[in-house]
């Protein structure tokens, strides 16, 4: 490729390609870092600036710092970590004990087991029969229930069984011929051999637990066991400003009520994505390779 | 001889038992020497068994009472189809099934396209590093969930002071409420979901170009053919299947026009041109608590969406050998 001469015109379509993909970068991550900017702009000098700006005007942390503190944004951190670590982990563990057994062709049952996880894709009741279920256990207005909410996702079962099943039988013969039962196959063989397909999932199962927010929303009343995503859509999409900055603040327009509520709504929403983009790099790297090698194999 | 008794000849089942009673017998053994090898894997699976039995399957019967009348004080009484019919003579149940499909048709025409055209400009990028640099940016948005974008557009498209209003305003134009604009909020919504999905769906098809023959395009070359005609000759081609997957696929999804999208971006002014059978169910279940009502609609939904993804999956599975799962 690179020793084929190119025509003027050639260069020309390639100035456009790349043009045209550059251009939707900046559609891509400019509302971010206009948001970002704005969230570290002084806070007096936010009502005057562009929505085009990416530039901070002035430098301050002024309104992290009230956000950092504000007891509803604190308790919404604790809770999403709290929701997200206890669900990725039991999810993993579910997950991968499940797939271990229904990867093995001769498992009695198998097929059965199949089409229980397959009916559960294809066929969702809805809310309102999950919501009942939920009540019926005592879950609703606990953390329980947000937290097992897809707790084994039956897609990322899907992935991992593919994934097992992948493993060369031989391995699993010697094993089993040396006398190992099946917990420690699956211990000492499977789970090493399968670790990027585990951290693929686990993974999934940060990312999409991080992000739910409507089951959050609709089983938790108590809002000191609400996720940031809740607290972010209280306050940003249903424009309920008293939540972040006090009632007292809002009616005597003291403490947070003075800073510019554009800003403040910005850095809420940034301190909602910190997360994501801190595993950014892990994400590029096993989604990608996941969803690259799903697609080719088909 | 039937299937069943050439099955059990084979050698794995050792000799066929005779008589149906010792046959039967011989299948009991059989199930309890299978329940030695493999209870400990039962064992292992069990908590991910219940928790389908009891999260997936508890809601389905929990289902019936939208055939049933509510009351305070259990048990709630049998009413058959009746809740199906208040829904099916209810103007607000079509008009919110018809937001349903206009939304679905909407995207997918403009949006099943974007990540097509992304793919096949990302392959004509030579630099790796600038490649990766692309892709990494614009496969940002996928992992953000909705409430974090809905807080982006409601800021971008502000009439004030959003990046979209701002750029109109140097081209001369008057500035414009895109949230609360019931002729702008369903393509909001077509756009958002290419900010979102574009980029990362993109990737699927990039994936289907790498595994096309590189012989291919060498003889392409040599014949003359330049990047235009190699697309059009080589590449398209090359992912007809994936495309045709992934366009029966999301026909088979129509009735779902995403629910937490809609929810984030909707408000009382636009709510009429966006409200989905979801948003509806949602709105009417546990807001207003007209459980019974609302799980009907929730289960024509399920059933038709259920019908609709099969047939799609025999449908792709046909056509292009691949299917949903």
């Amino acid at each position: 490729m690179a020793l084929s001469r190119k025509t003027p015109l050639e260069r020309i379509e390639y100035a456009i390609i790349v043009s045209t993909l550059l251009l939707l970068v900046v559609v891509t991550v400019q509302p971010i870092l206009n948001l970002l900017a704005i969230s570290l702009s002084e806070p007096g000098k936010v009502p005057g600036m562009s929505g085009l700006t990416i530039v901070p005007d002035g430098l301050s942390f002024e309104v992290w710092s009230v956000l950092l503190q504000h007891p509803n944004v604190q308790r919404g951190i604790f809770n999403s970590i709290f929701i997200t670590a206890v669900s990725t982990v039991i999810g993993v563990v579910g997950t991968a004990l499940m797939a271990w057994g229904l990867s093995r062709p001769g498992l009695p049952g198998r097929k059965a087991l199949f089409i229980l996880v397959l009916v559960t894709i294809v066929f969702e009741p809805g809310i309102i029969p999950d919501y009942f279920v939920n009540k019926r256990l005592g879950l609703l207005d606990s953390y329980w229930s947000v937290i097992l909410f897809k707790a084994v996702n039956a897609w990322y079962l899907i992935i991992l069984i593919r994934f097992f099943e992948e493993i060369p039988k031989e391995l699993l013969e010697a094993a089993e011929l040396d006398g190992a039962n099946p917990f420690q196959v699956f211990w000492h063989l499977v789970l090493p051999l399968a670790k990027p397909a585990l951290a693929t999932i686990s993974l999934f199962y940060l990312v999409f637990h991080w992000n739910e927010f409507f089951r959050a929303m609709i089983y938790l009343n108590d809002q000191e066991k609400w996720p940031l995503q809740v607290v972010l859509r209280q306050f940003v999409i249903d424009g309920d400003k008293v939540a972040i900055v006090g009632a007292n603040n809002a009616s005597n327009n003291t403490g947070a009520s003075q800073i510019n509520l554009r800003a403040l709504k910005a850095g809420m929403i940034l301190l909602t994505i910190v997360p994501i983009l801190a595993i950014y790099p892990l994400i590029l790297k096993f989604f990608t390779k996941g969803t690259m090698s799903g697609a080719l194999k088909g | 001889m039937t299937n069943r008794e050439e099955a059990m000849i084979s050698p794995k089942f050792g000799n066929v038992p005779k008589s149906s009673a010792r046959r039967r017998l011989g299948r009991l053994a059989l199930a309890a020497d299978g329940w030695r090898r493999w209870w400990p894997y039962y064992v292992m699976m069990a908590p991910g068994i219940l928790f389908f039995l009891v999260f997936h399957y508890l809601p389905i019967w929990e289902a019936r009472i939208a055939f049933e009348q509510v009351r305070i004080v259990p048990p709630n009484i049998w009413v058959g189809i009746k809740h199906f019919q208040v829904l099916f003579s209810s103007p607000v149940f079509w008009q919110v099934l018809a937001n349903t499909l206009i939304i679905s048709a909407m995207k997918m025409v403009f949006f099943l396209p974007v990540p097509i055209i992304v793919a096949l400009l990302l392959n004509e990028v030579r630099g790796g590093s600038l490649r990766k640099f692309i892709q990494s940016a614009i496969y940002l948005p996928h992992f953000l969930s909705w409430v974090v974008i809905a807080g982006i557009f409601i800021a971008a498209l502000s009439p004030t002071d959003g990046a979209v209003n701002n750029l109109m305003g140097m081209a001369g134009m008057a500035p414009r409420s895109f949230m609360t604009d019931t002729g702008a909020i369903r393509w909001v919504l077509v756009f958002t979901e290419i900010w979102r999905s574009a980029g990362w769906d993109s990737l699927l098809y990039l994936a289907a170009i790498i595994a096309i023959d590189q012989q291919l395009y060498d003889a392409a070359e040599i014949d003359g053919a330049n990047r235009w005609q190699k697309i059009r000759h080589v590449t398209l081609p090359g992912i007809v299947p994936t495309i045709a997957t992934l366009f029966i696929l999301n026909a088979g999804m129509f009735l779902n026009a995403d629910l937490n999208q809609v929810i984030n971006l909707s408000n009382d002014v636009v709510r009429s041109k966006i409200d989905i059978v979801d948003t509806y169910v949602y709105r009417i279940g546990l807001q207003t608590g007209e459980y019974s009502l609302a799980t009907a609609a929730g289960l024509f939904k399920a059933v038709l969406g259920t019908m609709m993804i099969v047939i799609a999956h025999f449908v792709s599975k046909r056509l292009t050998g691949k299917g949903v799962w």
